[in-house]
């Protein structure tokens, strides 16, 4: 199994949010701290690993017509499982995440992997996609925290460095937009377009190789 | 009757797998329903903790009048009393904790929970804006209509539910005092 | 408060102020994928306001007669999806046979529904905010059409930047996302943003 290459697919080449463009609700929605993205990130890295495996195991079992249905329902029990084990163990994450928890059912990423992969290969291959993707998934996520939370609130790792992070910035300067949703748009574009940079230009080398 | 077996099968397997998950999502529910219960009176009694403190709070029956005006809990305590009431916001239903002495005075806010817009409303829950409500003991109402509260935003949607939540709750407790 | 005040207030605050798309974050996947063309984002945005409004009435009702009763709460987000992704099935063959003009038009989008945050969204922010029957139609209704005006602006806006010259980099997606923000900054303005 080539899992160095899945592992830069995931990473780079085949990002689920900067090249697949897919999950793009939660990515522009709770990353305004690092506590949020890193929380979110690895919510559904576990989540997609858990669905990634249960729906290959199943892929014989299933028939074609009722796939969906059988995915979505998979996918919304793991989904409530860390809802709810969240909401016992780390009350603070689930509140500040609130709705976008259960909304992690229609996280694109998630019904995607399931029927682009999972449906289609083995057990272990399936497992390592989903690490791989939500791997990539939340490399994603935190680099948009890191960049929104230090320009609009001046902080870093806000929640998961004490309480109000590192301040870095001082109060009266950071722009209070980049936190709003404008800022998660114009963040998210800069990204991705940093990132098709990154992968022409790597083609590019490829080729000259 | 091949199709009538096929249909067999497809309403077969899903319904394993939906039985499957609800019988595993029950236990998980099993396992979490105390703590999670826990979490959420801990937090309510932190709240009334910080707005009132008291030794024990006892709690007072409300009619359905009160219950109307958002009144989802009052309680009494030695020193006063705690009301806790829920407004509709701007995002959706705001969930405070009001303490109020034996002179009808506010001694402290707490927003519980609340769907304000992040940096906007969601600054209800700055200390330094709840601060301005302890003392008060009459009608409260926004700078922007001439009271004594800044607004947190210029469409002031927030400022005014937590302040009718605020009224709502001294009306209550005049009342209660009779 | 009064009851049609209240419902005029939901439905202003779902279109403009707490805009599905533009404020909540819900349903941006359809808002990118089918907002090249106007005709095509006018048939994505009839046809999710029609889904939203009849799944927060049927979520609403599921929830209030059969989990509440039997303590099952913690089955809101699977029962639901279920009821979404079933109900988008009946309207399909309902319009099937019903309406086939208006199926044509809508026909591709209607599966993609299922998986559209907003849908979701509406069903379980209904039971956050405790809101009534009515009150969960209308809020369901109003931030469909909401995300129908966000979905029609964003699409002639982009219909705009194809010939546009931007950095290659920026070109297709980038340039877009860039556009939606600018769209957000503009709705802002409906919730009275002050800058403290």
């Amino acid at each position: 199994m080539n899992f160095k290459k899945q592992f830069r697919e995931g990473l780079l080449t085949n990002n689920p949010v900067l090249a697949q463009l897919l999950g793009m609700c939660s990515t522009m929605a709770i990353t305004t701290t690092l506590f949020n993205g890193l929380g979110m990130g690895v919510s559904v890295t576990l989540i997609l690993i858990c669905s990634n495996v249960v729906i290959s195991l199943l892929r014989k079992i299933i028939p074609d017509k009722i796939r969906i249905a059988a995915y979505i329902v998979v996918i919304a029990g793991f989904v409530t499982m860390v809802d709810l084990i969240l909401k016992a163990y780390l009350p603070a994450l689930s509140e500040s995440l609130g709705v976008f928890i259960p909304l992690i059912v229609v996280n694109c990423i998630i019904l995607g992997r399931a029927e682009a992969y999972a449906s289609k290969n083995g057990v272990l291959a399936s497992a390592a996609d989903g690490l791989t993707q939500g791997i990539g998934y939340t490399v994603a996520l935190v680099v948009m925290c890191i960049i929104r939370e230090l320009l609009g609130s001046g902080t870093f790792g806000a929640g998961v460095l004490g309480a109000d992070g590192i301040r870095i910035i001082d109060a009266q300067y950071p722009a209070l937009l980049i936190i709003l949703p404008v800022g998660g748009f114009l963040t998210l574009a800069c990204l991705i377009a940093f990132s098709q940079w990154l992968n022409r230009k790597l083609a590019e080398k490829e080729e000259k190789k | 009757m091949k199709s009538f077996g096929y249909i067999f099968r497809l309403t077969f397997v899903l319904l394993v797998i939906t039985v499957v998950v609800a019988g595993l999502l029950g236990f998980v529910n099993y396992l979490t329903e105390d703590k999670i219960a826990e979490n959420t009176a801990k937090k309510a009694q932190e709240a009334m903790q910080s707005v009132l403190p008291a030794e024990n709070y006892e709690e007072i029956s409300l009619t359905k009048e009160h219950t109307d005006s958002g009144i989802s809990e009052a309680f009494r305590c030695e020193s006063g009393y705690v009301v806790r009431v829920s407004v509709n916001g701007f995002g959706g239903a705001v969930d405070m904790m009001v303490g109020i002495d034996q002179a009808c005075a506010v001694t402290g806010i707490s927003v519980v929970s609340h769907t304000e817009t992040a940096s906007l409303g969601a600054n209800c829950t700055r200390a330094d804006w709840q601060a301005q409500f302890i003392g008060a003991d009459g009608e409260l109402s926004v700078d922007k209509d001439g009271g004594s509260i800044d607004s947190l935003t210029g469409a002031t949607v927030t400022s005014r539910a937590v302040i009718a939540g605020v009224n709502a709750a001294l009306t209550f407790v005049k009342e209660v005092q009779g | 408060m009064n009851i049609f005040l209240s419902l005029f207030s939901i439905s202003l605050s779902a279109i403009l102020a707490e805009n599905f798309i533009l404020v909540k974050f819900l349903g941006i996947c359809p808002f990118m994928g089918v907002s090249k063309k106007t005709d095509t984002a006018l048939g994505m945005g009839i046809a999710v306001t029609f889904v939203m409004a009849i799944a927060s009435a049927a979520t609403w009702a599921v929830n209030e007669f059969l989990l509440l009763p039997y303590a099952l709460e913690y089955m809101q987000t699977v029962v639901f999806i279920l009821v979404i992704a079933a109900l988008v099935q009946f309207v399909e063959m309902f319009l099937q046979k019903a309406m086939p003009a208006l199926y044509q038009s809508l026909g591709i989008y209607l599966p993609l529904i299922t998986t559209n945050c907003a849908v979701l969204g509406v069903a379980l922010l209904n039971i956050q905010n405790n809101y009534s029957f009515i009150e969960s139609v209308v809020y369901g209704f109003t931030g469909g059409i909401g995300f129908t005006v966000a979905i029609l602006l964003f699409s002639s806006v982009r219909e705009r930047l194809e010939d546009c010259d931007c950095p290659k980099a920026f070109r297709g997606f980038p340039i877009a996302l860039l556009a939606a923000g600018l769209l957000a900054l503009a709705f802002m303005g409906f919730s009275g943003f002050k800058v403290v």
